[in-house]
């Protein structure tokens, strides 16, 4: 089955057609996606700031992200349902925006949680050894300014998807 | 009169320069929006980052002052972001935001969120020292603060689906 004969298949499923007909649907859940954007955001540009030494310079690494990770990894997973519900509602035109800024999204996004999942299982299972150095190690500085990059670009594509989405 | 003026006010950014660049041009507005969107993440998780360690949900082994002072220059930085895009943004149709009763709603929460993040809730962030404040003022002051922020969010994407044929919440109340 192709990926398309399968996103038209989800079009017609009976969740699909409610979240592209119901009036208050799409705008909840878009809501709750943008919103939560603000919890992951927000949390994201500061664990990146401190890896990059900018920020909270005072307090050992290793304690900053056992602060932060329960609120980025919650974030993250209200903003992946959030984010399917938004697509189920309409799968074959999203995926098929010109130009492709969902693609682009969904990609960046890979990326964005490869560079994550790097970084915890190489520099940063090592975070005691360098918890207390005056600054960061060159690869978790990398991982930091990959993270910000990324997310931004993210956040520009979904953005822009709104504005190439023809209307349902 | 202080209406009129208001509508003065927005018929002029309407007509100005940046309202009408913007206006014009494709890519301009996503791109100043762009900017919104961003200022908004970090404005939000700077106001979280307090709110969750008022409420001793989150950053236990911070001192809340200290993470004030810490979070601070995101916070204005952030908020100036918001305030020149969104500024920029409401130029593009000032005159249907005047209309708009959701753009109302946003810009009242928003003053009150303002004046309220740089008094009451400064002053409870600075002072918390863990014994001056006890945990139901903590709670309030956070919780307010959430409502508040929040509310400007809530207009901000509602004012996408207001259109201009309902003209005031008591209007809509009605």
């Amino acid at each position: 089955m192709s990926i398309v004969s399968f996103l038209e298949w989800l079009s017609n499923t009976q969740f699909s057609t409610y979240m592209r007909e119901s009036t208050w649907g799409e705008p909840i859940v878009e809501s709750i996606h943008v919103l939560t954007l603000t919890l992951f955001l927000g949390f994201a540009v500061m664990l990146d700031m401190r890896l990059l030494g900018v920020v909270l310079k005072r307090r050992r690494m290793s304690e900053v992200l056992a602060q932060f990770n329960p609120w980025l990894f919650g974030g993250f997973a209200v903003m992946i349902v959030s984010g399917v519900l938004l697509f189920s509602a309409d799968p074959v035109s999203f995926y098929n925006t010109h130009p492709p800024f969902f693609k682009i999204k969904m990609i960046m996004l890979v990326l964005a949680g490869l560079n994550v999942l790097i970084f915890n299982a190489t520099i940063g299972r090592k975070v005691a050894e360098w918890d207390l150095n005056p600054t960061t190690p060159g690869a978790a500085k990398a991982a930091a300014v990959v993270s910000i990059v990324l997310w931004v670009l993210i956040i520009a594509a979904g953005r822009a998807i709104a504005y190439v989405l023809p209307p349902p | 009169m202080i209406r009129s003026l208001l509508l003065s006010f927005c018929q002029w950014c309407n007509s100005s320069w940046w309202g009408h660049g913007i206006r014009g041009s494709t890519w301009l507005f996503p791109f100043v929006e762009i900017f919104h969107l961003l200022g908004l993440g970090i404005l939000g998780g700077a106001v979280l980052i307090l709110n969750l360690r008022l409420m001793r949900l989150g950053f236990k082994t911070a001192s809340t002052p200290e993470l004030a002072a810490e979070v601070r220059p995101w916070m204005l930085g952030s908020l100036a972001v918001m305030l020149v895009s969104g500024f920029l943004l409401f130029s593009t149709e000032a005159v249907k935001m005047y209309g708009n009763w959701a753009f109302q709603f946003k810009m009242l929460f928003l003053l009150l969120a303002v004046i309220y993040t740089f008094t009451i809730h400064r002053k409870v962030t600075l002072g918390d020292d863990g014994l001056r404040f006890g945990p139901a003022v903590r709670i309030l002051v956070a919780i307010v603060s959430l409502l508040l922020w929040s509310g400007v969010g809530l207009g901000g994407r509602a004012l996408g689906y207001v259109t201009t044929s309902v003209g005031s919440v008591s209007e809509l109340l009605r």
